[in-house]
């Protein structure tokens, strides 16, 4: 009955309850959209930051990460990579050894990172080996074969199957020298990654440093890359003393800051857009509350108590948030699923943005966070049912004699 | 004048829909402001020490030298750093040599950026050197001196007039090492150039390079208030005498930077449009709710001969004069804000604890608000205009009366 | 040539989905000076003649000419004007501007006509006066009474001095002092200053003192005469 009545009375003023709802769609439906473009963004900063170069995880001799030291190393047979891959959460592990060096190729010098790589385990847990621009990937036979970033490529005049002049630092204090053959070209986006770094076989990198048996970090691929800092304590209570475990917070404490903010944000959007969305709702029944005080005296002096009075305009109010909802939220699926399937390509206009130690891309796209759909839509009814409080409170104190003069 | 007056009378009659309304023009505008400005302030500072430590509000460079920065491509600046820090409105001219290359310790190598610079002026105006003390600074003069970052520092194990070898290709591509110590150390708080980032005196990056009258890049520092326009043009006429030289701006030479600004003030401008179209239903609901309850009065002001556009020039004037007041209520509370948040300023510390970098410049920690004057008008402008749009449907429903149906109601 | 002159007038209205005759084949003919009343049960027609003859409305078929202007034939811009200048109108609920005090709701068609504000604040207070509610400007239509607000009515309609006054059932609301009152109120005027009245009204205490009633039935014309006017 209640309900009959409350749909009733939202029909009788077309119009108006048609606006009123049009600004609830609106608002919620395009909040949707801006949060899963937003996310978007950061998981594309996250990735670039992790799943490129870094991985979720990594596992070193305590200060490594720190200062990068050539000398803190430790053997493949102190951690084992089997039993590290055993537990649910981590889905591959892979070993790397690193130096710097200045790479030529004929008069082209440039400095570069070195990173000595296992190819086929690298590609379950970072994707820099694998997506690549131009070429293939390193075989496991090919002891010799390099991959360089895009911008490297460029600066060096190199193409595929040229020849890359490496120096370097050995280990026992020698000038390390040798030669290798591009296999393969990657572009990632990420300035550092392009232009500075190469991708070699640790095997070769190890002969070359003069360090047999060596390794500078594991690096490990999670399932569930934001419960990663939680993960990290665990494990370390696993392993050997001096080693540590950092996750991507750890490695790039800006990123964990820059998205720890973007959380704040996104609820202080969210709270603002409804902000507006509230006013004009109360606007709304309270006019709708005015006209019909005639009624409600009426509805009174026929033996309906207060509180009824009130429920019956929190429920209209309920179920114009129900059915803002509703609408709002499935256009914001289906606008977030547009962007996350087609997206927005701004290559033309902008270039690739650094932030907080990742990279955003100029392809704009979308990504499903239940969070993005689920507070909007949550709000979205409290907000309703909070802007007809006042409403509903005037029409519950009204005096039926009074009220049935009026009108 | 009349309209004005009647159309003032009759906003008020029904107050707390009027006043509900104003609130929510205001309480928007006055959170868009203060957004905007604040990121307007934020940007500011970011761009004027990107520009410090980067390449200058205006560079100068070699034609094709910002395609790739091949360090082959230097040239020689003769006197226009002279000519164009006499120009008003320019503070300093950087000369800048930018060359990759290998630095060495006795315990490990690193890849290396080797900058040359002009140590005086360098250490004036950028403002990774703001902490260094002033001894610490490297001399003039084709000296040994070299600045280091504070990672590369730590990583190679150096230590405070401790030698490094750093190597480097030159003009003719043959590699050159040269003996470099370590006069001081700096933190920009950008991991990348803390790692990476050797300062040198000019003269002994070009002599390392083999070109000992050449730089790359001529970084020019300009004032605040300087007419960048007038100095484009003074600048591009010096040019002339050097066909191979190009002048750009900080926004072509520091395209990340630019980049990043322009994507979040995208973002923003997204957010405020949805705001901005709620408001507007909400006032588009509002007026046609008032003249839905007016019709027989309308239709009363019809009867007595007042032509029908009249009655809609009516309404519109009650739409502006609604956008108008909300706006400068909001306003007032922008201004408020900003004026707040100039002065005192939000202390991200409270939230973030490392320094954060966007675009490839460290964010200030404490974000400052400044005055985006031609913006805040702008949106003054576009709120008055929404207010009459919002008013084109009440005022058709109104165009319809006739006056004889609607004087029925009464 | 007569001061209103209506010749084969029909008028026809939808009404749902139906058409409702109004007005069928009338002919009537008002001179200057008159204090006519169109008499009739509801239905009978008299308000839609009235709204004919103050371009309100427009007949179906016919033509209709007030005041030298053949209504039937011109824009609904020029009718607006010509109901500004030419004509005034007595409502029946006195249909004041709320928000408006009693000066600007009588002084409002001079203002649509864009006349200087201290003259037509001058001639509301000149009419004011004659009409018994001097003082009264400032207030609003809620702060007067019933009778007070009538008057107030009836100097706006007469504030532009128009041809003709109109007034649709001008007692319909009022007891019968009041009644007596206005009635009073507009022969005094229409035997001082010759202004020419045409009502509308099924109340027999306007009936009796009119000077012609035009009594209708179903739209059409019934009887058409000349009457003893009355005193009350």
């Amino acid at each position: 009955m209640l309900l009959t009545l409350a749909l009733r009375n939202l029909w009788r003023n077309r119009r108006r309850s048609l606006l009123t709802l049009s600004a609830m769609v609106a608002s919620s439906a395009l909040l949707i959209l801006a949060l899963g473009v937003f996310s978007g963004m950061f998981a594309d900063m996250l990735a670039s930051g992790t799943e490129q170069y870094h991985g979720h995880m990594v596992i070193s001799a305590r200060g490594y990460q720190e200062d990068r030291d050539l000398f803190r190393t430790f053997a493949p047979s102190d951690i084992n990579l089997q039993t590290l891959e055993a537990r649910p959460e981590i889905l591959a592990a892979a070993p790397r050894l690193r130096s710097f060096g200045l790479i030529s190729h004929r008069t082209q010098s440039e400095p570069a990172e070195l990173l000595g790589i296992d190819p086929g385990r690298e590609a379950r847990v970072t994707t820099l080996s694998q997506k690549l621009q131009k070429g293939e990937p390193l075989h496991a036979e090919d002891q010799t074969g390099a991959l360089i970033g895009s911008g490297l490529a460029r600066k060096l005049g190199i193409d595929i199957g040229g020849e890359l002049v490496i120096l370097t630092q050995a280990a026992d204090g020698s000038i390390g020298n040798d030669l290798l053959t591009v296999r393969g070209i990657f572009a990632s986006g990420d300035r550092h990654q392009d232009n500075a770094l190469v991708l070699v076989q640790l095997g070769w990198l190890r002969q070359l440093l003069v360090l047999p048996n060596a390794q500078h970090e594991i690096a490990l691929r999670l399932g569930e890359p934001l419960l990663a800092a939680p993960l990290a304590d665990t494990l370390a209570t696993s392993l050997p003393a001096g080693f540590e475990v950092l996750d991507w917070g750890d490695l790039l404490p800006q990123m964990r800051d820059a998205i720890a903010a973007y959380d704040v944000s996104r609820l202080i959007m969210v709270g603002v857009l409804y902000l507006a969305t509230g006013l004009g709702i109360l606007n709304t029944f309270f006019m709708s509350v005015l006209e019909r005080i005639r009624e409600f005296g009426l509805l009174m002096s026929l033996g309906v108590r207060p509180w009824q009075i009130r429920l019956l305009v929190l429920t209209e109010a309920l179920l114009m948030g129900l059915f803002s909802l509703l609408i709002g939220v499935s256009s914001g699926l289906l606008l977030t699923w547009y962007m996350a399937q087609v997206g927005v390509d701004l290559s033309d206009y902008i270039s690739p943005i650094s932030y907080a130690g990742g990279t955003i891309l100029p392809r704009l796209h979308a990504v499903f966070i239940f969070d993005n759909f689920f507070i909007p839509a949550l709000l979205l009814l409290l907000i309703s049912l909070l802007a007809a409080f006042l409403p509903a409170n005037r029409a519950a104190k009204l005096h039926p004699a009074t009220a049935l003069r009026e009108g | 004048m009349d309209d004005l007056r009647l159309a003032w009378k009759n906003l008020w009659r029904n107050r707390r829909r009027t006043l509900i309304t104003l609130a929510a023009i205001a309480v928007s505008i006055t959170l868009m402001q203060a957004a905007h400005n604040l990121s307007f302030g934020v940007y500011a500072s970011m761009i004027d020490r990107g520009v410090r430590a980067g390449s200058g509000h205006l560079s100068i460079y070699r034609q094709g030298y910002l395609q790739d920065r091949d360090p082959k491509l230097g040239f020689n600046p003769q006197n226009l750093a002279a000519e164009i820090s006499r120009l008003a409105g320019v503070e300093s001219v950087l000369p800048r040599l930018y060359l990759p290359g290998l630095a060495q310790s006795s315990r490990d190598s690193r890849g290396i950026l080797l900058t040359g610079t002009a140590p005086v002026e360098e250490y004036r105006i950028n403002p990774f050197l703001r902490k260094l003390p002033a001894t610490q600074m490297i001399r003039e003069g084709n000296l040994r001196d070299a600045l280091v970052g504070q990672r590369l520092f730590e990583e190679l194990k150096l230590s405070f007039g401790g030698k490094f070898v750093v190597t480097l290709q030159g003009q003719e591509g043959e590699l050159a090492s040269e003996l470099l110590r370590v006069r001081g150390i700096f933190t920009s708080g950008i991991k990348d150039i803390d790692r990476s980032l050797v300062l040198v005196d000019q003269h002994r990056a070009a002599t390392m390079r083999g070109r000992p009258q050449q730089i790359h890049e001529l970084a020019i520092i300009l004032k605040p208030q300087a007419d960048e326009r007038w100095l484009l043009d003074q600048i591009g006429r010096l040019l002339k005498n050097h066909p191979q030289l190009i002048l750009v701006g900080w926004q072509e030479a520091m395209a990340n930077l630019a980049d990043a600004i322009r994507l979040d003030y995208a973002a923003q401008k997204f957010i405020f449009l949805i705001i901005i179209l709620i408001v507007t239903i909400g006032v588009i609901n509002t007026l046609l709710m008032s003249v839905m309850e007016r019709i027989p009065e309308f239709g009363v002001i019809l009867a007595l001969g007042a032509p029908s556009w009249r009655l809609q020039r009516m309404l519109l004037t009650e739409a502006l004069l609604l956008g108008v007041i909300g706006m400068l209520l909001g306003s007032f509370g922008g201004s408020l804000a900003t004026w707040y948040l100039r002065i005192e300023g939000l202390d991200l510390r409270y939230f973030v604890s490392s320094s954060l970098e966007f675009g490839g410049v460290v964010f200030d920690p404490i974000m400052r608000a400044d005055w985006d004057l031609r913006w805040m008008l702008k949106m003054a402008f576009y709120v008055c205009g929404l207010a009459l749009l919002a008013a084109w449907y009440p005022a058709r429903k109104a165009g319809k009366i006739s006056p004889a149906g609607a004087m029925r109601h009464y | 040539m007569a001061l209103i002159e209506l010749s084969g007038i029909e008028k026809i209205y939808p009404l749902g989905h139906q058409q409702v005759q109004a007005v069928q084949q009338l002919d009537l003919r008002i001179d200057k000076g008159e204090f006519t009343v169109l008499a009739g049960p509801s239905g009978s027609g008299k308000t839609t003649i009235l709204n004919l003859i103050g371009a309100l409305d427009r007949p179906t078929a016919g033509e209709i000419t007030v005041a030298g202007v053949a209504l039937n034939r011109v824009s609904s811009r020029q009718l607006a004007d010509f109901r500004l200048r030419k004509i005034g109108f007595i409502f029946q609920a006195y249909n004041l501007i709320p928000v408006l005090t009693a000066a600007e709701n009588a002084e409002f068609p001079l203002m649509l006509q864009g006349i200087d504000k201290k003259i037509r604040r001058r001639k509301v207070i000149e009419l004011f006066a004659e009409l018994g509610i001097a003082g009264l400007e400032n207030r609003r239509p809620l702060d007067l009474s019933g009778g007070q607000q009538q008057r107030v009515a009836v100097a706006r309609s007469l504030v532009a001095e128009p041809a003709v006054i109109l007034a649709d059932e001008p007692t319909a609301n009022l007891d019968s002092q009041r009644s007596a009152d206005l009635l009073n109120l507009m022969q005094r005027l229409n035997q001082d200053k010759g202004l020419t009245f045409v009502f509308s009204s099924h109340d027999p205490q306007v009936i009796q003192c009119a000077r012609r009633v035009v009594s209708l039935l179903d739209g059409r014309l019934l009887t058409d005469q000349q009457v003893q006017q009355c005193t009350i």
